[in-house]
């Protein structure tokens, strides 16, 4: 269970970050989500520099990404209590080959902003020169 | 219900997590001492933690600290249990042999 005294409100970066690490643990199966939760908030406060306490948050969300299609394909209830016994049950045979779906799916996702990144900064660096010519007596 | 199925993958950062464990088996580590040892990274950790919890090689438990007190939230251990200790050793044990063969 989740302490309310210590969900205080964080302005700025640490707000986002706390965002992001609540926000991953909600998309986790409902009996995993609030353990995640604190389990996840408990270990950030190990974490002292900023990157790792961003790297954490991030690696939080794609956890979450892994548990959930692990956790899909059993296609177990979360309402079955033997179930969140364990609180997991893995989902080891589907194989998609060389990438997992997440991380296919992460591909996927990083290609595409790599893709718009790189046509905006090309866009933006050579802007298009418009040639003015004055023609003479008018 | 049947007998728990203690299969797991065995993947590189798996045998980390584990190797990092049998250091000393009767220890008890948070996620972020794993990452400390093994520098695995958080969304690669958890989803293995959680997989050999689920196949009975770990057990988890809160830590018994009192939050106010301590001045931090509390964590969440992970321990090998003796069919864990027992199959990890004999993952290791497979892999020496196969290296040394």
């Amino acid at each position: 269970m989740i302490r309310r005294g210590h969900r205080a409100m964080h302005p700025g970066p640490e707000g986002v970050i706390h965002w992001l690490i609540r926000h991953a643990a909600r998309g986790a199966p409902d009996y995993l989500s609030s353990r995640l939760e604190e389990e996840w908030l408990a270990d950030l406060e190990s974490r002292s520099s900023a990157l790792s306490r961003v790297r954490l948050a991030c690696g939080c969300c794609w956890a979450t990404v892994v548990i959930a299609t692990e956790y899909a394909g059993t296609g177990v209830s979360t309402t079955v209590p033997a179930a969140a016994v364990r609180g997991y049950v893995p989902r080891t045979e589907k194989n998609f080959g060389y990438f997992s779906l997440g991380a296919g799916t992460l591909f996927l996702i990083l290609g595409l902003h790599a893709a718009l990144f790189s046509g905006l900064v090309t866009t933006f660096s050579n802007p298009a020169s418009i040639e003015v010519t004055v023609l003479p007596g008018r | 219900m049947g007998r728990k199925d203690t299969k797991v993958r065995m993947s590189l950062q798996t045998l980390r997590v584990l190797e990092a464990f049998l250091e000393n088996p009767t220890l008890q580590l948070a996620g972020a001492d794993v990452h400390q040892r093994c520098g695995i990274a958080s969304g690669t950790l958890y989803p293995i933690l959680l997989r050999l919890e689920s196949a009975g090689w770990f057990v988890s438990q809160w830590e018994s600290v009192d939050p106010s007190s301590a001045g931090r939230p509390r964590r969440r251990l992970y321990r090998l249990t003796s069919t864990g200790l027992r199959l990890a050793s004999e993952v290791f044990a497979s892999f020496n042999r196969g290296l040394l063969a």
